[in-house]
Order: C-alpha cells, then sequence, then structure tokens
C-alpha cells in the first residue's frame, strides 16, 4: 500500500488530480514513496505504468529522463534494431518536446515507434518502455501539446531540481537472493560466447560452478516463462560458462578488471560461501583479504556438507581458486577466538564474520543426550563423511569409537540410520547413508510430501526414494532408547493434519496409538543447525537476533559493532548458498566504501534493488505475449540408481549442448527499467 | 516430426528445426537481415516475425521451433507494418554513399529498401560521427555498419578466433577487435563475407570496382586439401586500357561454406607465358630421354592421369614422396578395415561431439579442419583432445585436453591411445594379444604420456555419440606409418569412431588414386613438375617451361572428404599445357578435361564428364559440386605389427610448419598474404640453441641449410621450433616425417 497522487501501476486507474490529500485513494502495490531516509520520492515509473506522488512533477521532463535511462541502458546493449534506433528516436523528440522545440507529427511519430519497439523489441525492456511513455502522453496529453503550442519548454526543463535514478531488473534477478543478471549468461549461452556467460554471473556470483549445481533457484520460481508454459532450467544453464573456463583451461574470467591493491585490509572469517563471496570482491576492489578457516580444507558447507554425488570438489575447488586468484589469502586449521578477534579490530580495517551454523539442534525428544553412542549431529556426520570422500582424510581414532565405526571411514555396512529433518542437509544425510551401505535408511519428517519437495527440491526427494530412502511423513521421533548408553530403538509418534474448524491453518495433532518402535543404529537430528558465536568477544555486546545469530539491518551488513559485519548462514540462520552468496556481495560492496571512508552508504543501484524486491518484479497474474507457448523445459540426464547408487559419482550429467542451447532460447529476456525521481 | 501450417499450408519440421528454416524448405519466403544458417540466429533484425495462432504477439521465426498444429501466418498488415518500420529505422542516417559503396548493387540493406518501398527518411535521430577503421586486410565502417552480429557469430562459433564483439553503445554500438586495440585474428575474412553491406570490406578490394562489373568464376580452393568451394571474380578487359586480366576478389558461399584467409586473400599466384616453341621442344625431348617425373600434388585429377599414361607409354617412374606416403598410409589402412577409404568427412567432424586428434598443427595445416572442430566445440559442446608435441594457442578454446608426447612417438602414442578405445571391443584373439602385450610402462615413459592423460580420454568420451578420430599429416611421414594407420583402422573398424586423415595438398588424394607411384630413388635424368629435376616445368616464372597455375586450369581434385571437385579457370594461360606435351610425346587427347571422364572406376571415379560436373550449392545448401567417389572394398589382410623402439629428439629440434595462411610457393607469392620466414621458438629453444630473439640464424638439417631470422615466440614451449616450408623453392612440407634434429648457428643479428 502506497501514497500516490497518480498511479497506472499495474493497470491501476488512481487519479487523485484535484481531490484533497486526505482523500487521495492508495495504491495497492509497495511503491518507493520514500527514496531513502533523506528523500521522499517524487515519482516512479517502470515497465508496468507509472506513478506520481505529488502534483509538481514535471511529466514531459519525466517521460524524456525515463527514456534517456533507457538511452544509457541500450549502451549496455543495443542489440536489436528496434531496440537500438526506436530508444534514440524516443529519446530524440521526447527532449525536442521538452525543450520546447516539438511538433505535433513528433506525437505521432512517438507514438508510432512506440509500437514497432512494443511488437518487434529483442528483450522484454525495449518492449515496455514505450509503456509508461504512451501513459504519460495519453493521461497529460495537455501538458505535452502545451510544450509544442506554445514552443517553450517544460516546466522544470531548466532546473536542476530532481534526481533520476533508475535500475534494470528482471523478474529472475530480482527473485535472486545475489541478483545474478540471468538472462545475460543465458544469452552467453544461447550465442555460444560462454566466456562473456560466466563474466555475467561473475559480476554478483563468484560460485558459479556451485551455483550451477546445488543452488534451490529461486529464480525459477519467478521466471516469467512459466506464465507461458514452464520455466526456463536457469540454475544449470550456468554450468556451461564455468565448464568452458575450466575444460579450456583458461585461467579465470573475472567480471572485472581488479583494481590495484589499496593498502586496506579485510579479515574474514570462515571460507564458506559467504566468505569467498565477500572476499572475492573485496579483492576485486583491491582490498587485501586474508580468509580464516577452522577446518583443514577450504569451502566452508558446500565442502564438507554437500556430498560429492551433488558438487564435486574439483569443480568447488574451481569456484575457490577463482577467488584465490584475486591474491586472496586463505589461513585453514585456525579456529579464530575471541582474544584473535580483538586482535583481528586493530590489524585489520575490516571484519566480515561468515562462520555459518555449524551446531546441529535437537530433535527434542526424551532421552535426548549426546554420550548415547549412536546419536550423530548431522553437520558432523557429513563432515567425517565428506572428509575421507573428497579429501581422503580419515576418520580419528577416538571419532571411530564414538561412532561405533569399525573403519576410519563411515561403513555403515548392516546398520540402520534414522535422520530427522526434511531440508537439504537431511536428504544428504540419508543419501550419504545409502552410499556408506547401510541396510535400512529412514527419514522421519514432520509434515508431508509436498511440503519436503517446496523444502528440498522434486528431483532431490525422488532421487532419494529411487535410492531407497525410507521417508515417515507426518512422525516424529518421541524417545530414544540406549542400552548401557549404546542407542538401540526409537519411539515414533504419528501425527495428522486437522483442519481449524475457524478456517484458519491447520494443525498437526498426534495420532493416539498410531506410536510405534523402531529398532535402529543410529539417530541423526538434521532439523536446523545454530550459529557457533563463541569467537565474538562478549564485551563487544554485539546484537544477535532472537533465534541467536548475529544481528544487522539486512542492507548494509554492518552488526551494532562498527567494523563487524556478517553475511550468510550466521546472520540469517541456515539458509541457501546463494542466500549467502547475496548478503556478503553486498556486505562486500559496503565495506570496500567503508575501510575507505568509515562510512556505511548504500549505492543507488542497491537502494533500488531493495525497492524493487519489495514491490516485486514477477507477476504471476501477467499474460505474455510474443513468445510461442509449448515449448517444453529440457531435463537433464541422470545416472541411473544402479550407476550411482554405491558411489559418489556425480548424479546429474548436466545439459547436453543441444539441450543447453535449446533450454537457453526460451529465455525471454524480461529486462525491465525502473526509474524514481526525487 | 511437428506438423504446423503457414499461410494455411501443411508444412513439417524435423526436430530442432525453426519455423524460417521449415518455412524456407517449404519454399516460403521470410524476410531476414541478420539471419546466417551456419550460426545460432543472431535475433537482432527482428524482420522475421511472423504470426502465429497460439499467442497474440509477433513471433520471432529465426529462434521459434513450431509447435504441434501451430498456425503461422507470414503475411498481414501488421507484420507489413512492423517490417516496414524496422527498414525505416535501419534507414535512418545511413550514408548515402551507395555510389561507390563496395556493396552496391550486392548489398542486402538495398534490396531491403527497396524491398518495403521506403523512399525518403521517415524517423529521425541526431547524427553521430564514426570513424574507419582499418584492421590490415579489413577495412570496417560503423556508419555504414548495421549490427546484425553476422561477423561476431562465424568468427566465433565457425572460424574459432573469437576476434571481434559488439561494443554496447546503444546508437553508438559497433564492432570492436575484442580484448586488444587493433584486430588480433587470423584474417580469413570470413566477416568481410558475411557482412550484409558495406561496413567491413576488404582494404586491397575496396573502391576496385563495382560488384555488377565482376565476372564470377566457380572453383575449388587450391591450397590445401580441404578444397572449400571458392569463387574467383575478374573483370572484362579491353584492349583500349590495356588492362592485364586479373582477379579482383574471392568470395565464397558464406551460408553453406567457409573459406581461409589463403583461399579468399591468397588468390594472385597465376603465372603468364607466350607458346615459345623452342622452348617446347626442349620440354618434350627432355620428357622423351627421362627417366622419371618428380611432382608435388598440386596438380589436377586430369593432369596426374596424364603422368600416369607418360609413365605407361614411356617407361618413366613417378615420384611424389609426399602422395605416396599417403597411399601406403591408405593401403594399411585398407589392409585392416577393409576399405579403401576412412569413413569420416569434414562435415562429420563438424557434426560430432567428440574428437581426438593425433600428429598435425590442424589451425594452419587445414584451417577446414579447424573449423569443422570449432564448429562441433561450440555447437555440440564436442570434447577435443588434441595429441601432439607442440600446444597451439589458437585451439585454446576449441581443445578441452592437450595431450603432449615426445616427437617421433606418435607409434606408441597411437598404441596406447588404441588400446584405451578398444578396451571394450570385441577383438579377435590376436589383436587382443597385440594390446595386452604392450609394453605400457615403456611406452607411457619414453612418450611421455601417462596413464591417466588415457584415463581422461575414456572419461570425456564417456557420454559422447558421434565421434571422430583425425589423423594428422606428421603420421603420414613416419618410419611406423603403416602401423599407426592399421591401429587406426583398427580403432573405426570396432569402435563407433569415424577416421578422417588430412593429407597435405589439394589433390594428394586424387594423385594416390590416379598414379601408380614409384619411390624416389633421386636418380638422374628426372623432369620436374612443380618440383625438382634435371629439366622443371611447371608454374614458377623461373621455371624451363612455364606451365598455367591452378587458377589458370580447369580439372577436377579429390578433397580429403574423397569428393571430385571441379575447378576453372580464372585467368586465361596463354602458353603451353602440359596436355600439349603429352600429345607432342605420344598422348591423344584434344583437351586435359577429356581425361575426367577416363579417371579410374576402380578407385571410386565414376567416368562423368567434366562439362556435367555440378559446382554450386544449392539454395537450401546442397553440396551440387562435383560427386562423391565410391567407396570400393579391399582385401583384409593387415595385421599390426609390434611397436618399434621410439626414437628420440634430443637437443634442438625443428617442427616443420607453416604460419597462419601459408601453405606453400603459391601462397608465399600472392600480394596480400603476410610472409612471416621467421623461425619461432620459445625462450627454452633460444637457451638450448644459444640465439636470441631477432639473431639471423643457419639451420643445418639432412645436408640442406637454411637462413632463418629467429622469433622468440611466448605462444611456445619446449625446445622444438617452428620452422616454415612456404618458402622454400618448392614450398612442399611433407616428403619427409615434420620433426627433424637440426644443428643451429647464430650468424648475425
Amino acid at each position: 500500500m502506497s501514497k500516490v497522487y497518480f498511479s497506472t501501476w499495474r493497470g491501476e486507474q488512481i487519479n487523485n488530480i484535484g481531490k484533497p490529500e486526505e482523500q487521495w485513494e492508495v495504491s495497492a502495490y509497495n511503491l518507493p514513496a520514500d527514496y531513502n531516509e533523506h528523500a521522499h520520492s517524487k515519482a516512479f515509473i517502470g515497465w508496468d505504468g507509472l506513478a506520481l506522488f505529488n502534483p509538481d512533477v514535471d511529466v514531459v521532463r519525466l517521460a524524456t529522463e525515463y527514456a534517456a535511462q533507457y538511452q544509457v541502458y541500450s549502451e549496455a546493449c543495443g542489440r536489436c534494431a528496434p531496440g537500438r534506433w526506436g530508444g534514440r528516436i524516443l529519446y530524440d523528440l521526447l527532449d525536442k518536446i521538452a525543450r520546447g522545440e516539438g511538433a505535433i507529427s513528433d506525437m505521432e511519430h512517438l507514438k508510432e515507434v512506440s509500437k514497432t519497439m512494443q511488437e518487434t523489441s529483442k528483450c522484454e525492456i525495449g518492449k515496455t518502455v514505450p509503456t509508461p511513455l504512451l501513459d504519460l502522453m495519453h493521461h497529460f496529453e495537455a501538458e505535452f501539446m502545451a510544450c509544442i503550442n506554445e514552443q517553450k519548454a517544460s516546466k522544470h526543463y531548466h532546473m536542476q531540481d530532481t534526481n533520476y535514478i533508475a535500475k534494470i531488473t528482471a523478474p529472475c534477478m530480482d527473485a535472486c537472493p545475489a541478483h545474478v543478471d540471468i538472462p545475460a549468461y543465458i544469452e552467453g549461452v544461447r550465442d555460444l560466447r560462454f566466456d562473456d556467460s560466466l563474466m555475467a554471473t561473475r559480476q554478483t556470483m563468484p560460485l558459479a560452478h556451485t551455483c550451477g549445481r546445488v543452488c534451490p533457484h529461486p529464480c525459477e520460481t519467478e521466471c516469467r516463462r512459466t506464465n507461458l508454459d514452464e520455466p526456463i532450467s536457469i540454475m544449470e544453464l550456468k554450468r556451461l560458462g564455468a565448464d568452458y573456463e575450466t575444460d579450456h583451461g583458461f585461467g579465470f574470467f573475472h567480471p572485472t578488471e581488479q583494481k590495484p591493491l589499496n593498502g586496506k585490509k579485510v579479515a574474514v572469517i570462515g571460507s564458506g560461501p559467504a566468505g569467498l563471496t565477500g572476499a572475492y570482491y573485496l579483492a576485486l576492489d583491491g582490498v587485501e583479504v586474508d580468509v580464516y578457516e577452522e577446518l583443514p580444507v577450504l569451502g566452508g558447507e558446500v565442502a564438507v556438507g554437500v556430498p560429492e554425488y551433488r558438487m564435486p570438489i574439483d569443480r568447488y575447488n574451481q569456484d575457490i581458486e577463482a577467488v584465490r586468484d584475486l591474491g586472496v589469502k586463505f589461513i585453514t586449521n585456525t579456529r579464530v577466538s575471541a582474544d584473535m578477534m580483538r586482535q583481528f579490530e586493530t590489524d585489520y580495517d575490516a571484519i566480515l564474520v561468515a562462520t555459518g551454523t555449524r551446531i546441529s539442534k535437537k530433535v527434542y525428544c526424551e532421552n535426548e543426550r549426546a554420550d548415547i553412542q549412536g546419536y550423530w549431529g548431522a553437520i558432523d556426520f557429513l563432515d567425517k563423511v565428506n572428509l575421507e570422500v573428497k579429501y581422503g582424510i580419515m576418520v580419528p581414532e577416538a571419532d571411530q569409537k564414538q561412532h561405533m565405526l569399525d573403519k576410519d571411514y563411515v561403513d555403515l555396512t548392516g546398520k540402520t540410520v534414522v535422520c530427522v529433518g526434511g531440508g537439504f542437509t537431511s536428504m544428504d544425510v540419508v543419501r550419504c547413508s545409502i552410499r556408506a551401505n547401510a541396510k535400512k535408511v529412514v527419514m522421519i519428517y514432520r509434515r508431508d510430501e509436498k511440503t519436503i519437495i517446496n523444502n528440498t527440491t522434486y528431483e532431490e526427494y525422488h532421487e532419494a526414494v529411487e535410492e531407497g530412502v525410507e521417508f515417515i511423513f507426518h512422525s516424529a521421533v518421541a524417545e530414544m532408547r540406549d542400552e548401557n548408553n549404546v542407542l538401540k530403538s526409537l519411539l515414533i509418534d504419528m501425527f495428522e493434519l486437522v483442519p481449524d474448524p475457524n478456517g484458519g491453518r491447520p494443525t498437526l495433532e498426534k495420532i493416539e496409538g498410531a506410536s510405534f518402535e523402531m529398532e535402529c543404529d543410529y539417530l541423526i537430528p538434521a532439523v536446523s543447525q545454530s550459529a557457533d558465536l563463541k569467537l565474538i568477544p562478549e564485551e563487544w555486546e554485539i546484537e544477535r537476533t532472537s533465534w541467536g545469530t548475529i544481528k544487522t539491518n539486512g542492507k548494509d551488513y554492518m552488526t551494532s559493532r562498527k567494523g563487524i559485519f556478517a553475511a550468510g548462514d550466521c546472520e540469517y540462520g541456515p539458509m541457501t548458498i546463494v542466500n549467502a552468496v547475496g548478503q556478503a556481495k553486498r556486505a562486500s560492496s559496503v565495506m570496500s566504501r567503508y575501510v575507505n571512508d568509515g562510512q556505511i552508504t548504500l549505492l543507488d543501484d542497491e537502494i533500488m534493488e531493495d525497492h524493487l524486491r519489495k514491490l516485486k518484479v514477477y507477476d504471476k497474474k501477467e499474460k505474455v505475449t510474443g513468445w510461442l507457448p509449448g515449448l517444453p523445459r529440457e531435463h537433464s540426464e541422470v545416472l541411473t540408481v544402479d550407476e550411482r547408487k554405491y558411489n559418489n559419482k556425480e548424479v546429474k550429467y548436466g545439459f547436453t549442448q543441444e539441450q543447453a542451447i535449446s533450454e537457453a532460447e526460451r529465455c525471454m529476456r524480461c529486462y525491465y527499467i525502473a526509474m524514481v525521481a526525487h | 516430426m511437428i506438423n504446423f501450417t503457414i499461410n494455411n499450408q501443411p508444412v513439417t519440421a524435423a526436430k530442432g528445426e525453426t519455423i524460417l528454416q521449415a518455412a524456407r524448405k517449404a519454399g516460403f519466403y521470410i524476410p531476414t537481415m541478420c539471419y546466417l544458417e551456419k550460426t545460432m540466429p543472431c535475433a537482432s533484425c527482428r524482420l522475421c516475425v511472423v504470426e502465429v495462432n497460439t499467442t497474440d504477439g509477433l513471433i520471432l521465426s529465426c529462434q521459434t521451433p513450431p509447435t504441434q498444429g501451430l498456425e503461422v501466418t507470414l503475411e498481414s498488415e501488421r507484420l507489413q507494418l512492423e517490417r516496414t518500420n524496422i527498414m525505416r529505422m535501419y534507414d535512418v542516417n545511413h550514408p548515402l554513399e551507395c555510389g561507390v559503396c563496395d556493396k552496391s548493387g550486392a548489398c542486402d540493406l538495398q534490396n531491403k529498401t527497396l524491398e518495403f518501398n521506403i523512399d525518403s527518411q521517415h524517423f529521425t535521430a541526431k547524427e553521430q560521427p564514426r570513424k574507419i577503421e582499418h584492421w590490415g586486410l579489413i577495412n570496417y565502417d560503423p556508419s555504414l555498419c548495421i549490427l546484425c552480429e553476422k561477423c561476431v557469430h562465424v568468427c566465433n562459433e565457425i572460424i574459432g578466433d573469437d576476434a571481434i564483439t559488439l561494443q554496447f553503445g546503444g546508437y553508438k554500438s559497433a564492432v570492436i577487435p575484442k580484448n586488444s586495440e587493433k584486430l588480433d585474428c587470423t584474417f580469413c575474412g570470413e566477416c568481410i563475407a558475411v557482412c550484409p553491406v558495406g561496413a567491413l570490406v576488404s582494404s586491397d578490394f575496396q573502391y576496385k570496382a563495382n560488384s555488377w562489373e565482376l565476372s564470377p568464376v566457380p572453383a575449388t580452393c587450391a591450397h590445401c586439401s580441404a578444397g572449400c568451394s571458392l569463387t574467383y571474380e575478374v573483370k572484362h578487359t579491353s584492349i583500349a586500357t590495356g588492362d592485364a586480366e586479373r582477379i579482383y576478389r574471392v568470395t565464397n558461399n558464406f551460408e553453406y561454406a567457409t573459406l581461409c584467409g589463403a583461399g579468399r586473400f591468397g588468390f594472385d599466384y597465376d603465372v603468364q607465358a607466350q607458346k615459345d616453341t623452342a622452348l617446347f621442344d626442349k620440354a618434350v625431348s627432355a620428357l622423351r630421354n627421362a627417366k622419371a617425373i618428380r611432382f608435388s600434388s598440386m596438380i589436377t585429377n586430369e593432369e596426374a592421369l596424364i603422368l600416369q599414361r607418360l609413365k605407361e607409354t614411356l617407361g618413366l617412374k613417378l615420384f611424389n614422396e609426399e602422395a605416396r606416403a599417403y597411399q601406403s598410409f591408405m593401403q594399411a589402412y585398407g589392409s585392416i578395415s577393409g576399405k579403401a577409404t576412412f569413413g569420416g568427412t569434414l562435415d562429420a567432424i563438424a557434426q560430432s561431439d567428440a574428437i581426438i586428434i593425433l600428429g598435425g598443427r590442424i589451425t594452419t595445416d587445414n584451417p577446414g579442419v579447424r573449423y569443422a572442430m570449432t564448429t562441433a566445440a561450440r555447437h555440440n559442446g564436442a570434447k577435443i583432445i588434441y595429441m601432439h608435441p607442440l600446444e597451439d594457442a589458437l585451439m585454446q578454446n576449441t581443445v578441452t585436453q592437450f595431450v603432449k608426447y615426445e616427437a617421433g612417438s606418435e607409434e606408441g602414442v597411437m598404441a596406447m591411445l588404441a588400446k584405451t578405445l578398444l578396451a571394450d571391443a570385441d577383438l579377435s584373439d590376436e589383436f587382443r594379444a597385440f594390446f595386452n602385450e604392450l609394453d605400457e610402462g615403456y611406452l607411457c615413459a619414453e612418450s611421455n604420456v601417462g596413464d591417466e592423460e588415457f584415463a581422461r580420454i575414456e572419461k570425456s568420451l564417456r557420454r559422447a555419440k558421434r565421434k571422430i578420430l583425425v589423423i594428422g599429416s606428421d603420421v603420414l611421414n613416419h618410419d611406423c606409418a603403416q602401423n599407426i594407420a592399421r591401429l587406426a583402422a583398427l580403432v573405426e573398424t570396432y569402435t563407433d569412431f569415424s577416421l578422417v586423415v588430412i593429407p597435405q595438398n589439394v589433390n594428394t588424394v586424387g594423385v594416390s588414386l590416379v598414379c601408380d607411384l614409384d619411390c624416389d630413388e633421386n636418380i638422374a635424368g628426372v623432369v620436374g613438375y612443380n618440383a625438382r629435376g634435371d629439366f622443371v616445368m611447371g608454374s614458377f616464372v623461373e621455371s624451363d617451361l612455364v606451365l598455367p597455375a591452378l587458377n589458370s586450369q580447369e580439372g577436377t581434385f579429390v578433397s580429403m572428404n574423397y569428393q571430385l571437385l571441379p575447378t576453372n579457370v580464372a585467368i586465361r594461360f596463354e602458353g603451353y599445357c602440359l596436355n600439349d606435351l603429352a600429345n607432342a610425346v605420344g598422348l591423344r587427347m584434344a583437351n586435359t578435361i577429356d581425361y575426367t571422364a577416363q579417371l579410374p572406376m576402380a578407385k571410386g571415379f565414376n567416368g562423368t564428364a567434366f562439362d556435367h560436373l555440378g559446382n554450386f550449392y544449392g539454395s537450401l545448401g546442397e553440396d551440387n559440386r562435383g560427386y562423391q567417389l565410391e567407396v570400393s572394398d579391399v582385401e583384409v589382410n593387415g595385421t599390426v605389427a609390434s611397436v618399434n623402439a621410439l626414437p628420440e629428439f634430443n637437443g634442438t629440434v625443428i617442427y616443420r610448419c607453416n604460419p597462419v595462411n601459408q601453405f606453400n610457393s603459391y601462397t608465399a607469392r600472392t600480394t596480400q598474404l603476410e610472409r612471416d620466414s621467421a623461425l619461432h621458438g620459445s625462450a627454452q629453444f633460444a637457451a638450448a640453441a644459444r640465439i636470441s630473439d631477432g639473431d639471423t640464424v643457419e639451420i643445418q638439417s639432412n645436408g640442406s641449410v637454411e637462413v632463418r631470422t629467429f622469433f622468440l615466440d611466448s605462444n611456445l614451449k619446449g625446445t622444438i621450433a617452428l620452422s616454415p616450408t612456404f618458402d622454400t623453392e618448392f614450398g612442399v612440407m611433407n616428403e619427409s616425417y615434420r620433426f627433424e634434429k637440426i644443428k643451429i648457428m647464430r650468424v648475425g643479428s
């Protein structure tokens, strides 16, 4: 809901012209009425209409500036005839009218060019730029005609009283927490220019191999192609650029030239996706970066959490090497303590905490004790599996004993494993257990099949089922039963969904008498994880969230202590790789300015990014035209169950070139341009 | 198959075909400005929009495959209006210099402006100053450029140079060199060919002639064994102007064929002579008294047949070591495969998704193979494994695995490769025993190719469906070439690989089929035809008798694809030709091309007379050039011999290898092509040879001495230097193994 003077946004027709302010009808959308804490917006104009926030807006100038911004944009593109010439003609004619030299025929030509752009432009941006311009020319025709008839400049034409801030977006880019320029990297695939594709990805996302494989791709949920048939397989197309770089042994295609060292130093704590991302963009900006890692290996949870069959380590190492290529220093086997943090504060110009969430939460059942043998936290379990599979680091003797292993790696032959969870981590646990040759693998989950698919992916769930994981839905562990501190069995309660008679959300209620006992050797809680923040000196009194993570404002990622930033799971709580990347990218941008000027600032582009996310770019009700419906989404080949079940071969082959190209050709390049006048 | 309708008429499309492709096949016209059949759609012009029944907006036909039952409409008032408006935009501020523009008369913009009846400038936009770029053989005028991107696509997707890109600038956009100030490429000139307007032009040709003054002569490029189609364009001459007849430029059917820089710019190698009876008589007597004729493969099939008949009539021997090496390689191949011809072609390479290349410097030996590989790499994501002692920087963006072996170890490497590829094959006990008995430890150590590299090859082939093994020309002259041929034949016979062998010259294959060649004994009394001899005739001005060069001859070649390809006379030759000499010593044939129909049927020729041969591509790309030779069966009687001890090439070694766009003495004497005669070596080579950049060095090899300038090449590694042959007396390369141990001395700087 926003207070507006006039709005045609998304087809609404709000016209408060001439009405007293207290009677203004409000807009149904989250329009950016306040640009930031210092400035109210005068107008917002974009692909789907426009909104005026006060009566004193020079609409002719507004139209001209929007066309000018498109000119600026098309200078980053200009790849189709209507967009390239049409955009220039629009701007030249609007400016001619605005400065008082227009003719009536110019209005006609504007409409004519607009029509051709709307019908034939390559990208949505060329198709939609004329939309608010035509709206303005229609609703405020008198103001345009006044400039033409009287041959005088528009009312603010010669004034410098307004800032015009524009931003390019797309539904997928808006939905991606890292705001990856998705249409650009897909275009790189379509044009068979894989270096361009990779550089487009790396503008905001250094982990191209990784996020081409294990991203939950929120972008695909907001892909506009869904309105026509099926979403583009956005995630997998990212692999092509990364594979091109690796397969041909090129160095690293960085998105911009690295700036020379500026004498500033930053410490990054943790080498997971957030740490790597922060280090990458800080280093690109000329900051010297030291990354501290507790484990002997780099990469955080993607290295020791995500299994080899989903994310081959040789590919992830390529992403890590791209970071190292910029001169980032990695210090492994070093668990950062509070004392070290105190020292870092003087040694470095800023610190980025990116330590993730590495404490497995309890399942909260009776007799849940860490000292029962067979009770094994998911994070530690996956550490042990992955360190051996990926790096050949064997399980130390003490741990073998603790976890009843008779070998120096995780071999579950003859064992029954029960995992409690429902997210990606629990999927990794059960599928790794299958590969460790467990006799029986069971997943206990409180909700239903649909929810587990929503929480993970359709493929992930079905592959687990194919491999023989048994899922028990609407269930929970009630009690651990042990003999002499060795786990013997679990008591499982069953639940059902009971609709709320008052129409509220249905509630889960225990089915009395349905509980049963299940024998098992291991209970692996993978419910959720919490952050281990012992490294933060207590006297710093850094604010925490109610769920025990580091608190920031979610915009600049500075903690309550100046110069200490936090990003990724340790800030947000256990979330996705791409979320960690997005946060760390923003944090690194803020930090790279902070280390130079001591100020916490956001770029206009970042402010607009946040505004657009609030407004939401994707409109699932929009009717898409100009593209042929009914072209199905490509699916890449997967190893058969027999080929993959007892080894760590990557399950997905990835697209063939033919599939990739045909998938890339489905992309509609839904770029939009939005502009705020303030 | 997808069934749909266009303008209410039923049309079918194959899987992967677009609406535009299906429409063109069915004979419908859809206007385009940026479409190029051999690349991905550029999708920039938007003229090919069509209407369909399943959505309201206009659909781009060049990149959209049809759906079942779709109803497509190609013409309507709405489409006409939008297409006209696009043309109106294209014409905004396009310079009115058609009077002098190279493209005038053959310009897509001119044609479409007329087609859409644009008679005045409808829209206006500010003018902008643009600077003309001079990039060596290529000039670029951004004010004429319509930014269709065809040049950018073809450079990246077909050629592989990836040397140009679009500088995004909206209205100011332009084509610029990628990652460098000046254009740094192999100067194939394909960007000129595909340019629909006069933006990219040949700097040599610019302002020399109007397109309508030029007569096209369809021919076949004479520089390498790919046998690319080209058109010589010559201008009428008159006695009044005294202009000598000359070729103005070379063009190609760029929709379906591709040409390298040597083909496009290296056309003026013709010689001229008058009929001098005294010289002719000397030649006739030299032939009558000759013990042998030594000749190069730069001749037509018809001439080759004349030489063969001379051999039969006069009892001469025929020497051509380069073609003989190919001949015996193919004989050995046939002894295992049972076929006279290998199964792969250039087209098969382009269609493949896995390629292994062993023993050749592809980018300069045979650009046709390079372009096919680039096509496969980009379009099919082909895994390309390049096995050679020297890395090739030009192939970095296509090769996915480079396997470096020691010079001379080809036989061992081939044996190991064959073992890898034949691991699961159903081989006879004899062959299986051969592989089981291989001394892998020795072979890996001596060739310097480890087990893990073969394992990686095996891994990267796992998903491939269309695989090609390419044998480069290094191998043909290897001491153990025949055993390598038999191993390659095993791979082709017992796996799903197809084989392609790269002969050196334009008609190596033809000569190998037509002539019964003798081992060159270095005897006296040899007549040389474009080769050394006691009496030399041929297309060099210094020859004892000057005979026409290949752009002054009609006749045929057999390409590496075993396709018979006709070529025609671009420049009339006034002197004698080989047929005149042959007739003087007893053969009887009115014209050289009368021999075309007599080419040996037993070798796969089909008896078609020259005048009945086509030499063009159909409107949908059908190859109507000459004909494909029949594959004949041969007796299977071969077996593989145990692998010889691998020779060592220590110290300073050179590799005979020409620079880009140079092939032989003909390309060497053309005016536009760069002539880089330097010895190229790495810092390591320089250290070993105790020479430095810019030194004049004397290279002693096998009894011959060459003096060259040394160029320190940062793209090279190791102790093998590249030494050209195009600038030597007859420019031949493959008479012996291409790696050679040499002595090198600094003689000046």
